[in-house]
């Protein structure tokens, strides 16, 4: 079903996914990022997931419960990795509309996210502003 | 670390490969990134990368940096400027711009940009971690 994005409202919650941190994931993740950092293989023995890989997750699954269309852009990421996070951990990922508003043709919406592990502790917050094109009306003159 | 340090630079190029790869690890499916008939209709003219993902350059510095720090405490407050295309080659930058004292470590503020090939700057925007005050005299800025 097509969302109606006039009608989303602060406060209410669009996306809450629950993840497992996989193997496989992980892998497609760092073949995508190429990340060479080397800091990932051990603490107290627990391989730990490269924390952008969680945010990845995170705007992802936003993308597809809000069903963000194509020519809408990302503009704005704030992140505050709290906890590091082993490899084969489940996580809750809850994201809540903050603000939902209509200029210049562009309909900017800005999320707030919110990340807990299987024990009910915060791993990670953020903060998207993602900006979708209104059908109809001249988007032409954004920001990227 | 002092304020002007420059953090380890992370240079690579960006295929349609790894937007594939980091479409299927997020789940991230827009058709700007995978869809090529879509995305030559685009505002772009073609397909581009998830800013999200270019942006993981970003924290692979941080973690070159500072190390386990960077994923207990790190913070990034990010811009996405201008879109990154497959067959272009990034380059992450850092420096420090404050380092303030904290009760047993220090709060180490750092100016980030990414750049694409053409030198078109791609992400601006501010990282922020956290460290004890040993691992802070540690001597992790590029040389």
């Amino acid at each position: 079903m097509a969302i109606d994005y006039e009608e989303l409202v602060p406060g209410q919650r669009v996306s809450r996914r629950s993840y497992v941190l996989d193997g496989e994931m992980i892998a497609d993740y760092m073949a995508a990022v190429q990340d060479e950092s080397g800091m990932l293989d051990s603490r107290d023995s627990e391989r730990l997931v490269p924390p952008m890989s969680i945010a990845a997750l995170t705007v992802g699954g936003v993308v597809q419960d809000l069903q963000i269309p194509g020519g809408s852009l990302h503009v704005r990421q704030e992140l505050d990795f709290v906890r590091a996070v082993p490899v084969g951990e489940t996580l809750l990922c809850e994201a809540t509309l903050m603000q939902n508003s209509v200029r210049g043709g562009w309909r900017f919406m800005v999320l707030e996210s919110d990340v807990q592990d299987s024990q009910g502790r915060k791993v990670m917050a953020g903060k998207s502003t993602v900006i979708l094109p209104v059908p109809g009306e001249d988007s032409s003159g954004a920001e990227g | 670390m002092k304020p002007g340090d420059r953090l380890p630079l992370v240079e690579k190029s960006v295929s349609q490969e790894h937007v594939e790869s980091y479409a299927r690890a997020s789940g991230d499916f827009n058709p700007i990134h995978v869809d090529p008939e879509f995305a030559a209709g685009s505002q772009f003219g073609t397909r581009i990368a998830h800013g999200m993902m270019v942006a993981a350059t970003i924290s692979e510095m941080m973690t070159a940096a500072f190390g386990g720090a960077w994923l207990d405490s790190g913070r990034m407050k990010i811009r996405f400027r201008s879109p990154v295309y497959p067959g272009d080659r990034i380059t992450t930058v850092g420096r420090v711009k404050s380092v303030r004292e904290t009760d047993g470590g220090a709060e180490i503020k750092c100016a980030v940009e990414i750049t694409r090939g053409s030198g078109e700057v791609a992400i601006t925007g501010d990282a922020i971690v956290t460290v004890s005050t040993d691992r802070s005299s540690e001597p992790s800025e590029q040389k």
